[in-house]
């Protein structure tokens, strides 16, 4: 009877953690937790992209070029061979398809923070992204479905927030050429270099495709004056991308 | 060697890849700079992911240009009411390198005599701003 009483619970006990593996729980906010925001680094306000960092020929500083395993570079090789036939030249951003992590963070449209308890949420203009940062304690999903902007866990260490993401998709792209395996791994520090300057260093891993970690260092300006405004790509879009990459554009009127 | 020019070229694509939000500039002859002197406008889209004007010119040929999307252009001194049909603007663009009455607004002169461009960054150097 005892040991009959004994196993549901150790039943009762696995199907709890096995849930709370799967899908953890919000707890209920308390007026802790509201405290604790206040406490954070203002970071009100919108954040607009250095331009200068994300284009070449603007003077500005351009993204290190990563140091790829012999593997990465034949796909990187195979790319650049495919633009010399007129293929690889568009992506499928082309077609309306949000770029997912790391690019959506490089997009040439601001991104807002937005804090409440156990989250930060940031909020992308480019296609109406939404990242989920979880800063609860919970751990990193130990095996996650595949997702664009992946899966997100934070945490502060001082007036830096540090956010770790995992499970990206195939079907996007780290730098042109190259796509996310499961062992790709990312760490963003996110942190004000100046009161309206803020700097964020990713670090970008993956044993299959980089010798070294991938380190980009994109600055953001503070714009107060500025709302985050609506982005649908679909709702006129003249542009595509064909399976190999052919750019196209509808210019009838 | 050939492998090691290929290996130099790819990584030098890699460092050098733009960001842009919607597509590359690879079907415009993009930096060739090509005037209108005088085009009518015809219509005007303010639209994402790209606006595009329609235009008619001297000679009666219709042509395509597609721009800036609003989110830029709208930080950068332009709005839905910048361009109306019946406007008579000149305009540089870069052409669609496929032949066609098309390519990219680079700039538009007003019927008030004011030029506006499309590609004004939005903010200065953050790092820049930061060191004044």
């Amino acid at each position: 009877m005892i040991g009959r009483v004994a196993l549901a619970m150790l039943l009762a006990a696995d199907v709890t953690s096995s849930a709370l593996a799967a899908d953890p729980v919000t707890r209920p906010a308390t007026a802790a937790d509201y405290a604790a925001i206040a406490k954070l680094p203002d970071w009100t306000g919108i954040w607009q992209p250095d331009w200068s960092a994300l284009f070449a020929g603007r003077g500005g500083r351009i993204p290190d070029k990563p140091v790829t395993t012999p593997a990465a570079t034949k796909m990187l090789v195979d790319f650049e061979a495919g633009k010399a036939k007129g293929e690889n030249l568009q992506t499928q951003a082309a077609n309306c398809v949000p770029p997912g992590m790391p690019q959506i963070m490089r997009m040439p449209y601001p991104i807002e923070f937005i804090y409440s308890p156990g989250r930060v949420t940031i909020a992308i203009e480019t296609d109406s992204q939404v990242r989920r940062i979880y800063t609860d304690g919970r751990p990193l999903p130990g095996d996650p479905d595949p997702t664009f902007n992946g899966s997100s866990v934070g945490h502060w260490e001082g007036d830096t927030l540090v956010v770790d993401t995992v499970g990206l998709s195939p079907r996007t792209s780290i730098v042109a050429g190259l796509h996310p395996t499961e062992q790709t791994r990312i760490q963003e520090r996110f942190h004000l270099a100046k009161p309206d300057v803020m700097e964020v260093t990713t670090t970008i891993t993956d044993p299959t495709l980089f010798a070294q970690p991938y380190v980009l260092r994109q600055p953001y300006a503070r714009k107060r004056e500025w709302q985050i405004r609506e982005y649908i790509c679909e709702e006129n879009n003249r542009d595509a991308a064909d399976p190999f990459g052919r750019p196209t554009m509808d210019i009838s009127k | 060697m050939r492998v090691r020019i290929l290996l130099a070229s790819a990584a030098a694509a890699v460092a050098l890849a733009p960001a842009a939000a919607h597509h590359s500039t690879a079907m415009f002859a993009w930096g060739k700079e090509v005037k209108i002197q005088q085009a009518t406008v015809e219509r005007w889209d303010w639209t994402n992911p790209h606006t595009f004007l329609y235009v008619t010119t001297a000679n009666g040929e219709h042509w395509a240009f597609e721009g800036m999307s609003p989110n830029h252009l709208g930080r950068t001194g332009w709005n839905k009411r910048t361009l109306n049909p019946g406007d008579k603007v000149g305009l540089v663009y870069y052409p669609l390198k496929d032949g066609r009455k098309g390519g990219f607004d680079v700039a538009v002169t007003l019927p008030n005599g004011q030029t506006l461009r499309q590609l004004n960054s939005p903010t200065d150097n953050p790092a820049k701003d930061a060191a004044r």
